[in-house]
């Protein structure tokens, strides 16, 4: 309601400042009226003009008359002017009269005090690169090409096969790096950091569609899974999968003759000339900014990076050049899902601190029609069957089943619609609900999923409790599959509307339990993600509390020295304390514990103990940002000498310009102690860069240095990447060694001594170092009882579980609850803050709303037939059921209505029958399966 | 018997297969009308009872999905 969607529109100008903006948007003719559109997809079934498919990477057709994708928003056609020969059959077919062909551009003009730019990225075209044969060699795809392939909704249908003779491929190479990490062939110098992810994926995959025999092979420089749970993903596809991994870039592709298979030459990791034949080669393309968007960042006035992404600071990494306008996703560097979600959740909460000051000032809100009791009334049940132009009429005998349903017990009203959502209808609609007296509607028309909503909102309008409807679904799940049997579609038509009128005459009205939300918040973590985010929300407005458990704010950063792109961490990190010291309405609660809270979404009661005294402080919601720790590592000899030092230790020898580094010549860094090891395995994430940083610095105070980073991949992801060019630039050497032959350390005779295997060589290579510094692990706290508390839970690793690993990275599964910075899993600094503003605009969408109304259709006991086994109480994925403390039914079962997603796991696995699922009952059930 | 067709009660989780089943639809998949779907909040929710109700009020057959 109060967001409006511009679709096919771009921006010519910008003029202002932040909370003054001018935007000049130009819409461009669709030549459909995208209200009239019903989506029905009858015009296009019609259009005997192709186009490429744009949406299915021009490897299938189009109509003429088209829409992007079956979940496009918002769900209308458009009409692809330069394909058009205007033969007028669409506007003839289309009985929503949407079609408009004098549709002409429109300008507007909006005033916005903010903007976001979420403008995405390409993927690169690697057709210019002539020894991959893309473009010439049709078996020669682009992973995008590869992801529609894959795709049930893509040109095959989901049928894995080659573009050149449709054959299912025995044998798949994926290339990666093609258009990333690339300086010779096409200056994009950075990672993309997801193609490595991606190419595991689309290969296990490919493998699940292909059964079991399909051979997979990944060509790769460094394996870069540095995301949560992507190790164990990447490890996964290797042990278990069979997905072969080859180190080594391959240098060219040429065509078999006839068969169309490729052959791939390449030096193996033994540096011996290989070759091998594949069916098929995907060709991991790398992201990048397109021209357009270079333009658009013009137009705004944007810096951007030498790579072309929107360049951003570390400690502000949304904020653009431009005060008032914040960037988020793949424009602000090459990023995953998981990353944009954070970016555009902080964005959303920078642009909230922005304008605090105009909160609420426009806001809508909607009208709300008082409620019609109907409670004990006989069911009278009107029936809307829809006819959604001929995408149902075409196929089902329409009036057929409006007349049957006329004669089914408690059917007091039927009709027919040309389309029952278009919105004189729905107004129709209520208008007749209130006439004829009815308290049930059933509509037979197209999916619930996309408009039981609409329709919902037609009941609440007339006064009817939404949850006394009830939807067929005829069209997708009948007259659009059962295209050539009319009679037995009409027949399902006939019967599935019989099983609604059974189940909805039984349908009860739902209340949706309000629960005011408690307008404070308190964060648990007083380092950078936590100060981030209680200061944001403590900006817009709502009281919050900071709980440290430390004497001192700060957290790991405390111990850091500068971020890769060379900023001072320590300034930085005093300014940002000390806007939260004196921040008004944030209250900082130092070497404080939560030893006890109670309570749930919208209303937590904790209380907060300092040694002292307690102190018991309520909030609507809960931030977790509690930090993770620097493993101590108990290999490679630390702790026997004094020059073994952690990442950490070392950054503290820069801070305060230690006498010990100027004495030393050579320098060893050791990756991955701790990390990606059978007892830890997963990647930290920020050790790669964190040494060549400190790499660089060492060759920066003393350029004669000898500096050594032994690794196992490097994963410098995104722009990072530019540092280890730097590195290797500067003469850092880099030697690889395998997990099963580690370098040995021997600190003997005052040497020191690091040996290692070289991979070029293949042999031990002994290096008498100065200074050893251990890239070691991030380990998380794993803090049971505070997870025991808030009702949250932990991945295998020992971090935090966040709700939706791609769409919910920055809240937990239990309502009220958001989590942030390490906590979640390693990051960087710039992440960290990232992600603690997503977390506070998360909880910031929950403490707007000031009241919840949870769903009706939730899970309820009763308390007579509890037995009090626990089932539904540990079962439950949001801890929703709890035990009744006192009173009559202590000891029994009750589930938290607000907490309640009414999946209904309790009531199915409920041993005494205790738990029904209101709306869908097993009454309501039996009803249903009576009636087939 | 040679015209005798099955009928089969499909329990569908409402967010995953259901959704395929309407997705089904959009891509004009065409499959034997012999379905009677039966839409469920979630396939945790579903009770054996409801199988044993179903082959007993004449259902030939029952899918569950989610």
């Amino acid at each position: 309601m109060n967001i409006d969607i511009l679709a096919n529109s771009e921006i010519e100008s910008v003029q202002g400042e932040q909370g003054y903006f001018e935007v000049k948007v130009r819409t461009k003719a669709r030549y459909i009226d995208p209200q009239a559109c019903t989506g029905c997809g009858e015009c296009a079934a019609h259009c005997p003009i192709s186009a490429v498919d744009v949406y299915n990477q021009s490897m299938g057709e189009r109509r003429a008359i088209y829409i992007d994708y079956a979940q496009a928003v918002p769900l209308s056609f458009a009409i692809d002017q330069e394909a058009c020969i205007g033969c007028g059959l669409c506007e003839k077919m289309c009985l929503a009269g949407a079609i408009k062909y004098d549709d002409a551009p429109q300008q507007n003009t909006l005033q916005v005090g903010s903007i976001t730019l979420a403008v995405g990225t390409r993927t690169f075209d690697p057709s210019g690169l002539d020894f991959l044969g893309y473009g010439r060699f049709p078996n020669v795809v682009t992973s995008a090409e590869f992801e529609r392939i894959l795709s049930a909704s893509g040109p095959y249908f989901g049928h894995l096969m080659r573009p050149l003779d449709r054959e299912e491929p025995r044998k798949i190479a994926w290339l990666q790096c093609v258009g990333s990490r690339d300086t010779n062939n096409c200056g994009n110098a950075y990672c993309s950091s997801v193609c490595c992810m991606y190419a595991v994926k689309e290969a296990v995959i490919a493998k699940e569609h292909a059964g079991g025999d399909l051979d997979c092979a990944v060509f790769y420089m460094d394996m870069r899974t540095y995301g949560k749970d992507f190790e164990r993903y990447y490890d996964q596809a290797r042990e278990e999968e069979g997905v072969r991994f080859i180190r080594s870039r391959v240098h060219t592709i040429t065509e078999v003759e006839e068969s169309g298979d490729l052959e791939l030459s390449f030096v193996d990791d033994a540096g011996r000339m290989q070759s091998e034949v594949f069916n098929m080669v995907v060709l991991s393309v790398g992201l990048e900014t397109s021209p357009q968007t270079l333009e658009l960042a013009e137009k705004f006035g944007l810096e951007v990076t030498d790579n072309r992404f929107c360049r951003t600071s570390t400690f502000a990494p949304i904020a653009t050049s431009r005060e008032g306008i914040t960037v988020c996703g793949a424009f602000q560097g090459p990023k995953d899902i998981p990353s944009s979600v954070v970016d555009a959740g902080a964005a959303a909460s920078a642009v909230g601190e922005a304008l605090a000051s105009a909160r609420f000032s426009e806001t809508r809100t909607k009208e709300v029609v008082p409620e019609k009791n109907v409670q004990g009334e006989r069911p009278s049940i009107g029936v809307f069957v829809c006819k959604c132009g001929s995408n149902i009429a075409g196929v089902i005998d329409v009036a057929g089943v409006r007349d049957y349903a006329a004669k089914l017990p408690f059917v007091d009203y039927v009709t027919d619609n040309l389309y029952t959502c278009s919105q004189n209808t729905q107004e129709d609609m209520a208008e007749i609900i209130h006439e004829k007296n009815l308290n049930r509607v059933i509509v037979a028309s197209c999916s619930p999923k996309t408009h039981e909503p609409l329709f919902q909102e037609t009941l609440t309008n007339a006064g009817i409790n939404k949850y006394l409807f009830s939807m067929v679904n005829i069209r997708n799940q009948d007259s659009w599959v059962h295209r050539n049997n009319p009679d037995l579609a009409t027949e399902k038509a006939k019967d599935l509307v019989r099983m609604a009128v059974s189940n909805v005459a039984l349908k009860e009205p739902l209340e949706e339990p309000e629960l005011g939300i408690h307008q404070s918040a308190l964060v648990i973590g007083g380092g950078i993600s936590g100060m981030t985010s209680a200061l944001s929300l403590a900006r817009q407005g709502h009281d919050t509390h900071l709980v440290e458990q430390s004497s001192a704010l700060g957290g790991q950063a405390r111990f850091l020295y500068k971020t890769w792109k060379g900023e001072d961490i320590q300034s930085h990190l005093q300014e940002l304390i000390a806007a939260v010291q004196a921040e008004p309405g944030l209250q900082v609660h130092l070497q404080t514990s939560v030893t006890q809270v109670d309570g749930f979404v919208g209303n937590f009661t904790s209380t907060l103990d300092n040694g002292e005294k307690e102190q018991t402080v309520t909030h609507g919601v809960t931030v977790m940002a509690t930090g993770a720790g620097e493993l101590e590592p108990a290999e490679y000899g630390y702790g026997q000498d004094a020059r073994i030092k952690t990442a950490l230790e070392l950054d503290r020898l820069f801070q305060t310009d230690d006498p010990e580094l100027k004495s030393v010549n050579t320098a060893v860094f050791i990756q991955c102690v701790g990390s990606r090891e059978p007892e830890r395995p997963y990647c930290s994430r920020v050790c790669c860069t964190h040494s060549i940083q400190n790499a660089l610095e060492l060759k920066t105070r003393n350029p004669a240095m000898n500096v050594y980073v032994l690794h196992r991949d490097i994963r410098t992801y995104g722009e990072k990447e530019n540092l280890y060019n730097q590195a290797r630039q500067a003469g850092v050497l880099f030697i690889r060694y395998n997990p099963e032959d580690k370098p040995v350390v021997q600190p003997k005779d005052g040497n020191l001594t690091v040996t290692v295997t070289d991979p070029i060589l293949g042999r031990p290579l002994e290096i008498q170092t100065d200074l050893l510094t251990l890239a070691t692990a991030i380990v998380p706290k794993r803090d049971e009882q505070l997870a025991n508390f808030f009702k949250i839970s932990h991945n295998d690793d020992g971090f935090f579980a966040e709700r939706h690993a791609k769409m919910g990275p920055a809240e937990f599964a239990t309502d009220g609850m958001f989590l942030c910075g390490l906590a979640h899993y390693p990051k960087s600094i710039d992440e960290s803050i990232a992600q603690g503003k997503a977390a506070a605009g998360k909880a910031i969408t929950l403490l707007a709303q000031e009241v919840i109304h949870s769903s009706g259709e939730v899970a309820r006991v009763d308390p007579m037939y509890c037995s009090s086994c626990g089932v539904c109480v540990s079962i439950c994925p949001y801890s929703a059921p709890s035990f009744i403390e006192e009173g009559r039914f202590a000891g029994k079962a009750q589930i938290n209505p607000s907490l309640c997603k009414g999946c209904g796991l309790c009531a199915a696995s409920c041993r005494s029958g205790a738990i029904s699922l209101r709306g869908s009952d097993n009454r309501q059930i039996y009803a249903m399966i009576e009636a087939i | 018997m040679s015209d005798w067709e099955p009928k089969i009660a499909a329990f569908l989780c409402n967010w995953c297969s259901y959704g395929a089943a309407d997705l089904a639809g959009v891509s004009r998949m065409q499959y034997p009308a012999n379905i009677r779907i039966i839409r469920i909040p979630c396939t945790g929710a579903m009770s054996p009872n409801f199988i044993l109700q179903s082959l007993r009020h004449g259902v030939d057959g029952v899918w569950v999905s989610g």
